[in-house]
């Protein structure tokens, strides 16, 4: 068996703050779609050449 | 020249060609606000899932045995957990933005439903594959979900440590509602078109579904033109354009 990337032989790390109890990894991930969503509205497209729109 | 056959096989095919012309199902145009980069995140679902069945499908062919203790099968495990990974991930930033969208104007609703819907079929598609890896992970997963399901009561409908049950919802049942749920949304796409952004919307007098878009270019918001105030329902005042409306001329 390959040895995975990262030490897996150990409980979850959490993020444990009064209510609001997940792992690390959901964080990230969550964090991560966030950080995808907010570029996909602000970054801008790119355009194929030739006549450009106005806006 | 005889006349044309009632039988279900023609009337079929006039409400599917009626529904969707060939042009609409499969366009080589569309509208300029489609450039920008939330519109990718429903194809990248897509070809995700496109991974996910054909890596699945691998994966059915060869087993447990070998997709736990071969390199070539740990490859293709891996390939579907993250091609599930990635699915789940680009289609909530789709939901997200169809959300934010109000994707549902216009007539869509069919299409923000079969959305949602097929968001939440994949979430027991996935949970069965998590307890049909045949392994100490699957087992810990499915006793807990077992719990779960048992809480909410609906334990006796589902039993989440039964390996043959589990295996035949996530090979064949949940993937066809998957499947045909996401056939069904692309179609209502294509029928419909995608959503306008609001400020083309309300320019635009919200109106009907068939409008051609594609042919428009989006234009500076100089809202004097039709006045300034917007009513939700003022739909057909914009009567210059010639919709394109389904010849069925259903009452």
């Amino acid at each position: 068996m390959t040895a995975a990337i990262f030490n897996l032989n150990h409980p979850a790390n959490t993020v444990h703050w009064h209510f609001f109890f997940m792992s690390v990894s959901n964080v990230v991930v969550i964090v991560l779609m966030v950080v995808v969503f907010a570029g996909a509205i602000l970054l801008p497209f790119p355009h194929r050449g030739g006549h450009g729109d106005s806006t | 020249m005889s006349t044309p056959a009632r039988s279900w096989t023609a009337r079929a095919r006039e409400r599917a060609v009626g529904a969707l012309p060939p042009d609409k199902l499969l366009p080589d145009r569309q509208p300029s606000y489609m450039s920008s980069w939330i519109y990718i995140f429903g194809v990248l679902s897509l070809t995700s899932l496109i991974v996910v069945i054909g890596s699945g499908s691998i994966l059915s062919l060869k087993g447990p045995g070998w997709w736990h203790f071969t390199g070539i099968g740990h490859f293709f495990n891996s390939i579907h957990l993250w091609s599930v990974e990635l699915f789940f991930f680009f289609m909530v930033i789709h939901l997200w933005g169809k959300y934010w969208m109000a994707a549902w104007r216009g007539g869509r609703a069919k299409v923000w439903m079969t959305g949602a819907v097929t968001f939440v079929v994949a979430i027991p598609c996935a949970l069965t594959g998590y307890v049909s890896q045949q392994n100490f992970d699957a087992q810990w997963i499915s006793t807990q979900a077992k719990d779960a399901f048992n809480a909410v009561g609906i334990g006796s409908f589902f039993n989440l440590t039964n390996f043959g049950q589990m295996y035949s919802y996530h090979v064949l049942l949940l993937p066809m509602a998957v499947v045909g749920l996401v056939v069904a949304h692309i179609l209502l796409v294509r029928k419909h078109g995608i959503v306008p952004p609001f400020a083309l919307a309300d320019r635009l007098g919200n109106e009907p579904v068939e409008r051609d878009v594609a042919a428009e270019p989006i234009l500076p918001p100089t809202p004097t033109e039709h006045g300034s105030v917007h009513t939700p329902d003022s739909g057909n005042g914009v009567a210059s354009e010639p919709d394109r409306v389904p010849a069925e001329g259903t009452s």
